[in-house]
């Protein structure tokens, strides 16, 4: 398959305490949303920040990779709800580095088991490619769970 | 103090035919974009991807972190406008994210600025989380 490219801009005026910032992606999906070091790290004021688009590209990456697993494994899904919470937290040298992702999916499958569920959640971990990135810095936890359909024939 | 952010995505059906939406995300500033994995993968149409969420994030934290470092140095800027591409491989991941930048920066010469906008992709915080990608590439121009 060949390769992909996503761009996204962004206009930063003034210094880091006082500056803002606005953030657009290139495909449209999003345009010109606002961003301040303060909305950032203490009162989110409505505003997005770094940490907040990745939970998202977290999220979204997770859930694809889910769906494609659960296919693999005979099992598309009715219906998949992801979460991702990101945390960004000082370290020991004073900088600013993200610590954690924690993904929690509820999934809507018929014929799959508990267990079965677990280990299709633990593959498609692995199978994002944005898991891996964040490991790098932090750590990645799954939670999954069943909701409703039937647990197997 | 940690600060924690939260998104969340609901996902129908399978991967190829299947679609989900980013619903809701903790500040509220954007919600109900649609994602695919064709529009992932192929022509976009309007729809959001994850490597677009990540190049926005790239491009947020750079600009912010570039802002800190000139300023330190004296200089804050007017403006930064910035840019960040990634480049997605199906099959293999994330290879590239690059980097442009063009600041309207008073009183800085050319090769200050470049090195501030080394240490800014260095140390920002989405930089260090995406350390395995393999290519970080940087482009710095003062605006004349």
């Amino acid at each position: 398959m060949p390769r992909v490219q996503r761009e996204a801009q962004v206009t930063w005026e003034g210094n880091v305490a006082r500056g803002n910032g606005a953030i657009s992606a290139a495909t449209g999906a999003f345009e010109n949303l606002p961003y301040s070091l303060a909305a950032r790290i203490e009162k989110l004021d409505g505003k997005t920040s770094p940490e907040e688009l990745l939970a998202a590209a977290h999220a979204a990456c997770y859930a694809m990779s889910l769906a494609g697993e659960l296919v693999g494994a005979g099992h598309a899904p009715e219906h998949l709800d992801v979460q991702a919470r990101i945390t960004l937290d000082q370290v020991e040298d004073g900088s600013h580095r993200i610590v954690a992702s924690e993904l929690f999916a509820r999934a809507r499958i018929t014929g799959i088991d508990e267990a079965g569920l677990q280990q299709v959640a633990a593959a498609a971990n692995k199978g994002c490619t944005f898991s891996a990135l964040i490991e790098a810095s932090g750590t990645v936890t799954v939670d999954a769970t069943l909701e409703g359909g039937t647990d197997g024939d | 103090m940690a600060t924690d952010r939260k998104a969340e995505v609901t996902w129908q059906g399978d991967l190829m035919s299947g679609s989900g939406s980013v619903d809701s995300v903790t500040s509220g500033a954007f919600g109900g974009l649609d994602v695919s994995w064709p529009a992932r993968t192929a022509e976009p149409n309007g729809k959001t991807s994850p490597e677009e969420l990540i190049a926005a994030a790239h491009a947020a934290c750079f600009s912010m972190a570039f802002s800190s470092v000139l300023a330190q140095a004296g200089h804050a800027p007017e403006q930064l406008n910035t840019s960040a591409t990634v480049t997605f491989q199906p099959g293999e991941g994330i290879t590239k994210s690059a980097l442009e930048v063009v600041g309207r920066v008073p009183g800085m010469d050319a090769s200050e600025f470049e090195e501030a906008a080394v240490q800014a992709k260095e140390n920002c915080p989405v930089s260090k989380a995406l350390a395995g990608v393999p290519e970080i590439s940087l482009n710095a121009a003062l605006e004349s």
